[in-house]
């Protein structure tokens, strides 16, 4: 690993772990994000609001590179990503070593909770911190029987995903990113492929992580999770930061029009 | 019918039947070991990796295997000096390494394109999961998508294992004694057809057999699919008890 490049800006990456600036991203004709910035200083707890299509997924998903950005500028824990361009055109990462790094410092909750269905709820647990990070067997274990704890699964370990509900899936894909523990946590609308009534007990959790002081940037449909748990609100339109700032604020008064349209039909 | 030719003949059917499983189960065994490179290669977006595999895919699908038996066997002997020269002779002039080879290449075939759709079968989510934790892709491949992919085509391998134990019957026009070759010299000694049903009988056996352990096999590979039917057939005492 690059120590030296770390160490020098340890400092720099303590006080921001992410740092994304001017980011844009095309799908063919199609500009789904325009130039979006985001700083996620540490114990942020970012959300990501915005309406179907307005690129909130895609910017997320651009922060770990399971999308690569076109333009712009990505600082994970100090190190720049760099891009290029293939020969068809498509962007990609300069160095795809450094990419599993930064992405293993980054964890990323889906909306389809995306658990590995061949292995049991512990194994899903250790494999990553056991095979990319290289870290003995029995530490691992107890940490990740630690978080599955927290998140109220200890008496799941040995359940294969497929006989868990969708909340209880969704804690164990936390607990898996926990057990990694991350400088940043990603979540991906973690609440919108569950029943309604099971909403809740992930809501719950991810509250939990927040008053720990966990960093998050948290793309979501839950207004009232983000007006209470989260230090910023970014509004995205089509591609672009409509509105952002501090939820006591912003939840209070909108600037924009089509934010106080979104917060209407959304609360 | 009587009991004669079989009590007379008896062990050398099982003889037959021995070359016949150790035929097909040698090219099984290197087709498996083959088939999984080529798989991935298969499923890669490079094409000067995935072309090759496929052009060998459709030749070996698309042509009879007695064909194919006969293209080895008889077509080697052409070049009979070119396989010396490389050291190659003693394995194209004996019948069974003939056999064994056309066999493996036949179900190297079949297994590259059965691994092939448990590949593309295998979640999208669960692979991004895997980069979205830092995983290489030789990782992901070693931990995630191959796991998957055999649990998916366990299955049909297990069908590819029993045609080619069935197929590997044309061995005996290439001069092997394996049991259907023991079956003819048999009947034509005799003339008594009860031989072939005999021979039926043991071909039914080992497919039955391998059936059994490869309902087994596939029971113990897939926990998270057993443990779930089990749940299944509890939760409807559960789910019913609170209504009544």
């Amino acid at each position: 690993m690059n120590t030296q490049v770390i160490e020098k800006n340890s400092s720099q990456a303590l006080e921001a772990p992410l740092i994304a600036r001017d980011i844009h991203k095309s799908f063919g004709e199609l500009e789904v994000l325009k130039g979006i910035s985001l700083t996620s200083r540490q114990h942020d707890v970012t959300a990501i609001l915005g309406s179907s299509g307005s690129g909130k997924s895609t910017f997320l998903r651009c922060l770990n590179l399971l999308e690569v950005p076109d333009a712009g500028e990505l600082i994970v824990h100090g190190q720049q990503v760099r891009f290029k361009h293939n020969r068809l055109g498509e962007a990609v990462p300069e160095d795809e070593k450094l990419v599993e790094r930064i992405r293993a410092r980054l964890g990323m909750v889906f909306q389809q909770f995306n658990l590995w269905s061949h292995m049991t709820v512990l194994e899903n647990c250790m494999v990553g911190p056991l095979r990319v990070l290289k870290q003995p067997r029995a530490e691992v274990e107890a940490r990740a029987r630690y978080y599955l704890n927290k998140v109220g699964l200890d008496n799941r370990v040995d359940h294969y995903p497929s006989h868990l509900s969708g909340g209880q899936q969704q804690r164990a894909a936390i607990a898996r990113a926990l057990t990694m523990e991350p400088d940043v946590m990603l979540f991906d609308e973690p609440t919108s492929a569950l029943d309604p009534e099971l909403v809740g007990e992930v809501l719950l959790v991810m509250r939990k992580l927040a008053e720990e002081g966990r960093t998050m940037i948290v793309v979501t449909h839950e207004m009232a999770f983000a007006r209470e748990v989260s230090s910023h609100v970014m509004f995205l339109h089509q591609g672009l930061v409509e509105e952002e700032g501090a939820p006591e604020q912003l939840f209070r008064q909108q600037e924009s029009e089509r934010f106080r349209q979104f917060l209407s039909t959304n609360f | 019918m009587s009991f004669d030719t079989i009590i007379q003949y008896g062990h050398l059917l099982l003889e037959g039947t021995w070359l016949t499983i150790k035929l097909s189960g040698l090219a099984l065994v290197v087709g498996a070991l083959c088939a999984m490179p080529m798989a991935v290669a298969r499923c890669s977006d490079r094409r000067w990796l995935s072309r090759p595999v496929r052009v060998y895919i459709s030749f070996f699908r698309g042509t009879p295997m007695l064909a194919q038996l006969f293209l080895i066997y008889y077509g080697a002997g052409q070049y009979r000096h070119e396989l010396q020269a490389l050291n190659l002779w003693w394995l194209f002039r004996d019948p069974f390494y003939c056999a064994l080879v056309t066999f493996a290449l036949n179900t190297t075939a079949y297994q590259t394109e059965l691994l092939r759709g448990g590949i593309q079968g295998v979640p999208r989510g669960e692979i991004e999961a895997a980069k979205a934790y830092g995983m290489s892709s030789w990782l992901r491949y070693r931990l995630i998508v191959l796991p998957h992919a055999y649990r998916i085509a366990f299955p049909a391998l297990g069908n590819e294992v029993i045609l080619l134990l069935k197929g590997s019957a044309i061995a005996s026009v290439v001069t092997l004694f394996d049991l259907m070759g023991q079956t003819r010299t048999i009947f034509a000694k005799t003339f008594d057809f009860s031989i072939y049903l005999w021979a039926a009988l043991l071909y039914l056996l080992i497919t039955m057999l391998i059936v059994r352990v490869w309902r087994r096999l596939e029971d113990r590979l897939n926990p998270h699919l057993r443990q779930r039917t089990v749940q299944r057939s509890s939760t409807p005492a559960v789910a019913v008890a609170p209504t009544e």
